[in-house]
């Protein structure tokens, strides 16, 4: 089995996992199982992002999400009437516009991917320390502004997000 | 035709299908930043598709990825923001009942 084959296999495998899993997430009644059908959903994209040779965004993808997911399960437990599932609740609105919407998008999406030409495959790749030492130079060079940008923007949305979480001073001295 | 891209494009496609249609039905604010979350992750899986069997060598590819990754984080960070004060101030976080949002 030739390298590729086997990449082949491997992303259409981790492919399916993280549509699979996608779809679990609104499916399952119970929010827990919910958030961790998020969590394996993009641990599967990360492995796909190792499958594609990208080792540096693949672990910080799953390092990320692995945070992220744990954060959401918290907040699902924490704000939902009914976190297990137990009472079976419907918690959907406009289900036939939703799925039209998801299905048209889809299919525009596929229609784009299976008919444009892409041009030649480029198979060889530079190693994971040289991929990461070029990123290095990117986000400190030619990037540097956006990726400051980036870093400024989350946080002025963790201040802001704090100021509007924290309790007005009237409602804390109640 | 580049068999590799075509697989992790149409899983890409998948997903974001996936993400609109739980963004678009979902009634809760905490599903409704799950589906975005998806979108979001088909964004990644492009990317780095087309890093990877189109531009390997141009490392700005990488950097979006990163970007994206931010506007992730940022995007859960206002949810939960919004969803704790109109939890505090409403008691649920139901967007059914958050119609005077409407404007």
């Amino acid at each position: 089995m030739t390298g590729m084959t086997a990449q082949m296999i491997f992303l259409a495998f981790f492919g399916a996992a993280a549509v699979w899993f996608g779809i679990v997430v609104f499916r399952t009644k119970s929010m827990v199982r919910s958030a961790l059908a998020l969590l394996f959903s993009q641990t599967a994209v990360g492995l796909m992002f190792l499958v594609m040779q990208a080792e540096f965004l693949g672990v910080l993808q799953i390092m990320m999400m692995a945070t992220e997911m744990s954060v959401m399960a918290i907040f699902m437990v924490m704000f939902m009437m009914d976190p297990g599932g137990m009472g079976a609740m419907d918690m959907t609105h406009q289900k036939r516009l939703s799925l039209w919407a998801g299905g048209i998008g889809l299919v525009a999406a596929l229609a784009v991917i299976w008919l444009a030409a892409w041009g030649p495959a480029v198979p060889n790749i530079p190693g994971a320390a040289q991929q990461a030492a070029d990123l290095g130079r990117e986000l400190l060079g030619r990037s540097m502004f956006i990726f400051q940008s980036a870093g400024l923007t989350i946080l002025t949305a963790m201040v802001a997000a704090t100021m509007v979480a924290i309790a007005p001073r009237k409602e804390r001295k109640e | 035709m580049i068999l590799e891209l075509m697989i992790a494009l149409t899983a890409g496609a998948a997903m974001f299908g996936t993400g609109l249609y739980g963004a678009l039905s979902q009634t809760n604010l905490v599903m409704i930043i799950m589906g975005v979350e998806l979108v979001l992750a088909a964004a990644l899986v492009n990317l780095v598709a087309f890093w990877r069997y189109l531009h390997p060598e141009e490392p700005a590819a990488q950097m979006f990825v990163l970007i994206i990754m931010a506007v992730m984080a940022v995007e859960m960070t206002v949810g939960f923001g919004i969803a704790i004060a109109r939890f505090r101030s409403r008691g649920s976080v139901e967007m059914e009942e958050a119609r005077e949002l409407k404007g």
